[in-house]
């Protein structure tokens, strides 16, 4: 009995770390917004929503040598991710630093502003200027 | 002041502190290189040597200039960029818009905008920029603030007038670099459109360069120097529950 119970013990604390790993993990998962590794969700606090503070993931070997997943969270949500390559040359830490990674549409729309003063597009012919953004710009700013 | 004209194919348009004459001095610096580079000129130095009615060795230093420089991007860019079209003929379509722009801003004063085409060079205050969108090019697709030392922006697509790209099925359907210069910015948008993600990663990996692209799905790809310089015009006052 008494190794019984004790057995249940560790079950259900295992239970609720496993829970609160997945918690954490769901809660990253919408604050980042982007295709980051999920080593960041490993060390930061998981059953206790996000606090603010920078954590730093555990170490996860991958093709540029050993990186971590730092993320910044300040009032409940993620303010920056960063990669942090432990190891390897210079211009492999770069590489994975200044990757084009997918970016959702509606972040970048809310970036849309009234007060542009060019707009940049595919080279357009003389023709296709006249209905371009950057004809309208031309005609109101005169 | 604001001057709009037509030259190289397309519009040029000018926005300055100064006068008629600065406007009227960068409008000359786009004729001359369209006379001298233009393939769509039967008179131009690069149509006479494209017909072999003129000798390489015998072209003028700014032609010869123009194809080192455009050789130099061809290896930067492990031959994804090129000056060569298929027959053979050499193309200099690729370097000339970004090296009028370049020396239309050194004509210029301090506080300018040169928007050829659709490529941008800025000089003196910061100013936000939008990129058109590829669907519907009466939309933005986002706004961005060219500041610091990132005074550049070009944009290519995959529908782009020209010969100037020749790759196969183009991945993405637009691509912007953001960069220190119109040159730079410039070719590495023809070179990603050229050579899909593969080129991507090189030139990011490669280049101090920030890049937007979107894919023929209309899906976004950007490196982490286009999210900060997203112009947003909104402070962050709403934070999420935790």
């Amino acid at each position: 009995m008494n190794t019984r119970q004790a057995l249940t013990g560790i079950f259900a604390t295992a239970t609720v770390i496993i829970v609160g790993w997945q918690v954490g993990a769901v809660a990253l998962g919408q604050g980042a917004a982007s295709s980051t590794s999920s080593t960041a969700t490993t060390t930061s606090n998981p059953a206790s929503g996000l606090k603010s503070g920078t954590y730093t993931g555990s170490n996860e070997q991958t093709q540029f040598g050993d990186v971590q997943v730092e993320i910044t969270v300040a009032n409940g949500t993620i303010t920056d991710v960063k990669t942090v390559v432990l190891t390897g040359n210079e211009g492999r830490s770069d590489q994975i630093n200044s990757q084009a990674a997918p970016i959702l549409r509606s972040e970048v729309l809310s970036s849309q502003s009234a007060n542009v003063a060019s707009v940049s597009g595919a080279t357009y012919t003389s023709d296709a200027y006249l209905t371009s953004l950057q004809s309208a710009l031309d005609k109101a700013k005169g | 002041m604001r001057h709009v004209f037509d030259s190289m194919g397309t519009t040029i348009s000018v926005e300055l502190d100064g006068t008629a004459d600065d406007a009227a001095r960068v409008e000359q610096i786009f004729h001359g290189f369209d006379r001298r580079f233009s393939l769509y000129r039967d008179d131009s130095e690069l149509s006479r040597i494209a017909a072999g009615r003129l000798d390489l060795v015998d072209s003028s230093d700014a032609l010869r200039e123009a194809y080192a420089l455009a050789l130099e991007w061809r290896t930067a860019t492990g031959g994804v960029f090129t000056p060569h079209r298929p027959d053979g003929v050499i193309d200099l379509n690729g370097v000339v818009k970004a090296l009028a722009i370049e020396r239309s801003g050194q004509s210029l004063g301090s506080d300018w905008i040169v928007n050829a085409g659709g490529d941008i060079l800025i000089s003196g205050a910061d100013r936000v920029v939008g990129i058109a969108d590829p669907v519907d090019r009466a939309a933005l697709l986002c706004s961005i603030v060219l500041t610091g030392r990132r005074r550049a922006m070009a944009t290519s697509g995959s529908a782009e007038r020209g010969d100037h790209i020749w790759g196969r099925s183009p991945e993405f359907a637009q691509a912007t670099v953001v960069a220190d210069d119109i040159i730079t910015a410039d070719v590495l948008a023809t070179a990603i459109i050229a050579g899909g993600s593969a080129t991507l990663d090189d030139v990011t990996a490669q280049f101090d360069v920030d890049v937007l692209t979107v894919d023929r799905d209309g899906q976004l790809r950007a490196t982490p120097g286009i999210r900060t310089a997203l112009a947003t015009g909104q402070p962050d006052s709403e934070q999420a529950e935790a």
